[in-house]
């Protein structure tokens, strides 16, 4: 495998000046695994990412897809909504991360011209839902993008993010191959997340075992995915949380169904077995300290919708420094400032 | 996984069971829930067999049904 890898990393150190697309393309047979000498100091290697490429596609071959499909359905058709917000047509747009296209499927023909869809697993792929709008579909890291710079008007990304290892990297990467005046949606798992799996996994791992490692991954808080997104150079920021709680029956249930959503743990430093006492123990602590009144348990999915857009000289910028007309003061007279048309900003 | 996955397989069966003879053993759960509960208070220490008790009774009962679901079907 040495040749591949040496042209990769050619490929890498070229990044900025363009690499013809059949280059990059080979980027993929190697694609997933940070090297070990890499050439920047700050990349972080969390997730395995060859193993969240197992599990994607293993979850996309099952024998009933949909039954696991509700939350990204969801969320999906909440990013949906968003980009119907914007009073534009997309002629081009890439799903990052786009599992069977959720995305796609809420879209019309009249609003994007033809999606790019691009996900790591294959098989997800392959079984893609029905939509109206000409799709491509390409095999491609989040964080190894193979498009040029300014290449499209709409990225989205639905629940994907939270498994990339270099995320300031991802999202540089996407305000790159964004247009100017290009926008991109995005929805990703917040901190709030599983928490109540989290806790009791926690608590009962300490109790039977007497320490506990993690088990849910690390998740980005609010204030970080602004700063991500101002430093990879994005504008006009709109980030807002939401919260959907989905009750389960039991905290087995929920385990399976996270895997049946490719959700399932891939950190490097994950444990390899959890004892049968300690789930026994989780699922008896989960019951007592967070169900419902009808015996469900529930589960938070706090996801974080943001939306920045790539600099163009038409986007509104804040005002000079010292040129209002009116003052805060004046709020109280707003009545007779306004039929004046002297709003102040 | 091996080539049919029997062994994944089986695994997986047995801890499909695990729901409805946890739902057996409501009670014991709850108790030990509550300890470990009350361990979270302020002022609380959760250390290791904090609960133990608890969890053996907890855990006797899992056994006792999963016997009984065995000796009953499959």
């Amino acid at each position: 495998m040495l040749r591949p890898a040496g042209l990769w990393r050619l490929c890498r150190l070229s990044w900025a000046a363009r690499v013809p697309a059949e280059n990059l393309g080979r980027r993929d047979v190697t694609s997933g695994v940070s090297p070990r000498g890499s050439t920047s100091p700050r990349t972080l290697n969390i997730f395995d990412r060859d193993l969240k490429r197992k599990q994607k596609n293993w979850a996309a071959q099952q024998p009933e897809p949909t039954k696991f499909d509700y939350l990204k359905e969801e969320v999906g058709s909440r990013i949906a909504d968003r980009v119907y917000d914007i009073p534009r047509n997309f002629p081009l747009a890439l799903d990052l991360g786009c599992g069977r296209g959720y995305i796609a499927q809420y879209l019309n023909k009249e609003t994007i011209g033809k999606f790019f869809q691009a996900d790591i697993a294959e098989n997800a792929l392959k079984n893609s839902l029905e939509t109206e709008i000409p799709t491509v579909s390409v095999l491609a890291d989040e964080e190894f993008l193979p498009f040029r710079e300014n290449t499209f008007d709409l990225v989205v990304s639905s629940l994907s993010l939270h498994w990339v290892n270099d995320l300031p990297r991802a999202l540089e990467q996407i305000h790159y191959i964004l247009k100017p005046d290009g926008v991109f949606i995005g929805a990703m798992f917040g901190g709030d997340t599983l928490y109540e799996l989290r806790c009791s996994l926690q608590l009962a791992e300490t109790e039977r075992e007497g320490g506990f490692s993690p088990h849910i991954s690390p998740f980005t808080a609010v204030n970080d995915l602004g700063h991500l997104l101002g430093r990879a150079g994005f504008n006009t920021l709109t980030v807002d949380t939401d919260e959907i709680q989905v009750n389960y029956p039991g905290m087995f249930e929920l385990m399976e169904d996270l895997q049946g959503m490719g959700e399932s743990n891939c950190s490097w430093n994950r444990k390899a077995l959890l004892h049968r006492d300690t789930m026994l123990a989780a699922a008896a602590v989960y019951r007592e300290m967070y169900r419902n009144e009808d015996g469900s348990v529930p589960a938070t999915y706090q996801i974080y919708y943001m939306i920045g857009w790539k600099y163009h000289e038409s986007q509104a910028r804040p005002a000079e420094r010292g040129s209002a007309t009116v003052s805060f003061g004046e709020l109280g007279k707003i009545n007779n400032l306004m039929p004046q048309g002297n709003k102040s900003q | 996984m091996s080539a049919n996955g029997a062994v994944w397989g089986r695994v997986r069966s047995r801890l499909r069971a695990f729901p409805e003879r946890l739902a057996v053993c409501g009670a014991e759960a709850a108790a030990y829930g509550r300890c470990v509960q009350a361990s979270t208070a302020p002022g609380g220490r959760l250390s290791k067999d904090f609960c133990a008790r608890e969890f053996e009774a907890l855990r006797s009962c899992f056994a006792a049904a999963a016997k009984k679901t065995l000796e009953g079907g499959c």
